[in-house]
């Protein structure tokens, strides 16, 4: 390891919370293609959530069950096993909505299928030696997902706050999936980074992985967009473009561009530390008022 | 972009060409992207995403009626113009009850209705060892509630070619039966059934079983007050070798049909509660055959526990059988499943191995 515990980012402790899968369901029947009423843009934006996190979260899964045996710390191999259940979940929720735009005439496969190449095979296990090769391809990905979990806090902060959505009337399903998600991203925002810095930690790979992640998200998503805007049966010649996106930003329906930017410097940051950014309360209390969240907790008090 | 004058001048010649390149460049880009969202990356050939487990579905309480003493029915229906999923006889649906409780009830409607789904449940009281959920069945979910179900899923399947089918149902348990019974004898099938109850009057499609079976004797009711015990024993000794058994009903029925199994004949029972009060937990033992090891799994404790103590490295995270992280491969050994998210594909050959156990004595994982 390249550092010292002195110079390690320390995390704020009133942030930290125990952590659990919560066994939640969504049904979709009610849900309109627009779920944002009248916004498609902002809708299908959103909606690239549904494209990426079925086959990446997944694959965080894959990764962090060959890094639990390297942890040394017990509390943290706490937060991991929780953390695992609740991407297990994100995975699978997202997942399921999936089939629904597939029968309201916007099929994803195409976009799915590829993205399920970027995880299992390009981000997969690969043919390496054992030894240090193995041990580095390990470690990239472990740094990769701290980088892009510092991008779902953000978005699951968004979300929490985004009252903008409630004043347009989406659909509450939706919002209550985006939300549950989001305030679980919210409390086990510090795991994958605490993960990174206990096994590695490293600076360079920090940038190195940060930029890989932050390029590959803006690819993926402004693809995503523009896939779902040219093949929403309802439109015709659907566009996404970046001026639709910052324009959605200041109307409050997407998270603003300036956010987005000043995201990057604080990662960078050599003291970041993900516990110093969003709010547990905030995403604790929504869990509390959650429909999804308040029935899965019904659920495992009625089967115990 | 307007052409400059005169022609013959390199930097305009220059401009052209790297503009034509550029138009070029986007059309085949466009063409690329739009056969191929993520050009250049290729498709995964077998795509994973897209394809959940089971879909959580919202049906509406359209008909809740009493079809036998202390037992009614419910005609589940879904949003019109979207078909539900299809479902075999024998298979059943996980009802997300009002309170949260999840039970399983055997679909006993007609398959190919796309509509809705009919269940039938029996009051079990607080004396019988209920736990509450038929009596929110019977109370909580009226005409008009909305219910969220997922499924169907068949832990019960008919087989299809056996030489003849013999039926044991007892009480609720003539539910997958009904099914079945409609399936083999609109296909011409060989079949006979058993049906037993404590009272005629407590006996659900007692009617509609009794015309099935028509004047050719294949149905036999058999209802406690007025004749006693059925000699299950003696109607399966009346079955055709190489036939195919099917139980459903309470243990005792499914021990004495166990017991009477005519030789060359299949058994196949379902119980009424599959998950957490299927009696008690037994103690077996797990090999760990990767590892080489052998781990004792008591009746208070769990595969994983066990199976942790041994590889502290291995991963988990719910605990209580829906996260799927602990999914494992079994190589051998019959498994106890007490799991409500695993496909019967996935049950064949492996379990969540923080809630299920063993069947048997023993288990073999690839661990």
């Amino acid at each position: 390891m390249s550092h010292t515990r002195a110079r390690l980012p320390q995390p704020v402790a009133s942030e930290h919370i125990a952590l659990k899968a919560r066994d939640v369901s969504f049904s979709w029947e009610s849900t309109p293609l627009h779920w944002l009423p009248g916004d498609p843009f902002s809708t299908h934006t959103i909606n690239v959530l549904h494209l990426l996190l079925p086959a990446g979260e997944r694959w965080f899964v894959h990764v962090y069950k060959q890094v639990l045996p390297l942890i040394r710390d017990e509390q943290l191999r706490e937060d991991v096993i929780g953390f695992i259940g609740q991407e297990a979940m994100h995975s699978r929720a997202h997942d399921e909505v999936l089939p629904h735009l597939r029968e309201q005439g916007l099929d994803p496969t195409p976009y799915t299928a590829q993205v399920d190449w970027l995880f299992e095979k390009l981000l997969g296990d690969r043919t390496l030696p054992p030894g240090r090769p193995r041990q580095w391809w390990l470690m990239e990905r472990v740094a990769l997902i701290a980088a892009i979990e510092h991008y779902t806090a953000f978005l699951g902060d968004w979300v929490l706050n985004a009252e903008e959505l409630d004043r347009r009337g989406a659909d509450p399903t939706m919002l209550d999936l985006l939300r549950w998600h989001g305030a679980e991203e919210v409390e086990h925002r510090s795991v994958a980074f605490d993960l990174f810095l206990h096994v590695d930690g490293g600076y360079r790979r920090r940038v190195r992985t940060w930029a890989t992640a932050f390029g590959a998200l803006v690819f993926l998503w402004q693809r995503g967009a523009r896939f779902f805007m040219a093949n929403d049966p309802t439109l015709t010649d659907g566009k996404a473009r970046f001026r639709d996106f910052h324009r959605a930003g200041r109307a409050g329906t997407l998270p603003t561009t300036g956010a987005m930017i000043r995201s990057i410097p604080r990662y960078l940051s050599r003291d970041y530390h993900p516990s110093r950014e969003c709010s547990t309360a905030q995403a604790v209390a929504y869990l509390a008022s959650s429909p999804a969240a308040t029935a899965a907790e019904a659920r495992a008090n009625g089967a115990a | 972009m307007p052409l400059p004058r005169p022609l013959g001048s390199r930097a305009a010649r220059a401009a052209l060409v790297v503009t034509g390149a550029a138009l070029l460049t986007r059309r085949a880009l466009r063409r690329r992207i739009g056969a191929s969202p993520l050009w250049p990356l290729p498709a995964l050939a077998e795509p994973v995403s897209g394809q959940p487990r089971t879909r959580a579905l919202r049906l509406l309480v359209a008909r809740h009626e009493r079809v036998a003493d202390g037992v009614v029915q419910l005609r589940l229906e879904g949003v019109p113009s979207v078909p539900l999923p299809g479902w075999e006889p024998g298979a059943h649906l996980d009802l997300v009850l009002p309170s949260g409780l999840v039970r399983q009830y055997s679909l006993c409607g007609d398959p190919d209705d796309t509509s809705s789904y009919t269940v039938a449940t029996r009051l079990i009281g607080a004396d019988e060892g209920g736990r509450g959920g038929s009596r929110e069945v019977h109370e909580a979910l009226a005409e008009g509630v909305e219910v969220e179900v997922r499924g169907p899923r068949n832990r019960f399947p008919l087989i299809g070619d056996a030489a003849s089918y013999t039926f044991v149902a007892g009480g609720i348990g003539i539910t997958p039966v009904l099914a079945m019974v409609r399936a083999v004898d609109a296909a011409g099938a060989d079949w006979r059934l058993l049906y037993c109850g404590r009272s005629r009057a407590a006996m659900p499609f007692l009617e509609e079983v009794e015309k099935l079976g028509g004047a050719a004797g294949r149905v036999r009711v058999v209802a406690e007050d007025e004749s006693g015990r059925p000699d299950v024993a003696a109607f399966l000794g009346e079955a055709a070798p190489a036939g195919a058994v099917y139980v459903c009903g309470p243990e005792g029925l499914m021990d004495a049909a166990a017991r009477a199994l005519p030789e060359g004949c299949s058994l196949h029972l379902e119980r009424f509660a599959p998950a957490a009060s299927a009696g008690g937990d037994s103690a077996f033992e797990v090999e760990l055959r990767r590892s080489g090891r052998t781990v004792a799994v008591g009746p208070g404790t769990t595969v994983l526990a066990a199976v942790r103590a041994e590889l502290p490295g291995l991963a988990y995270s719910c605990e209580q059988g829906f996260c799927g992280t602990c999914q494992h491969r079994v190589l051998e050994g019959e498994i106890d499943h007490r799991d409500e998210l695993l496909t019967d594909g996935e049950r064949a050959d492996s379990m969540l191995i923080c809630v299920s156990r063993a069947l048997g004595p023993r288990l073999v994982l690839d661990l």
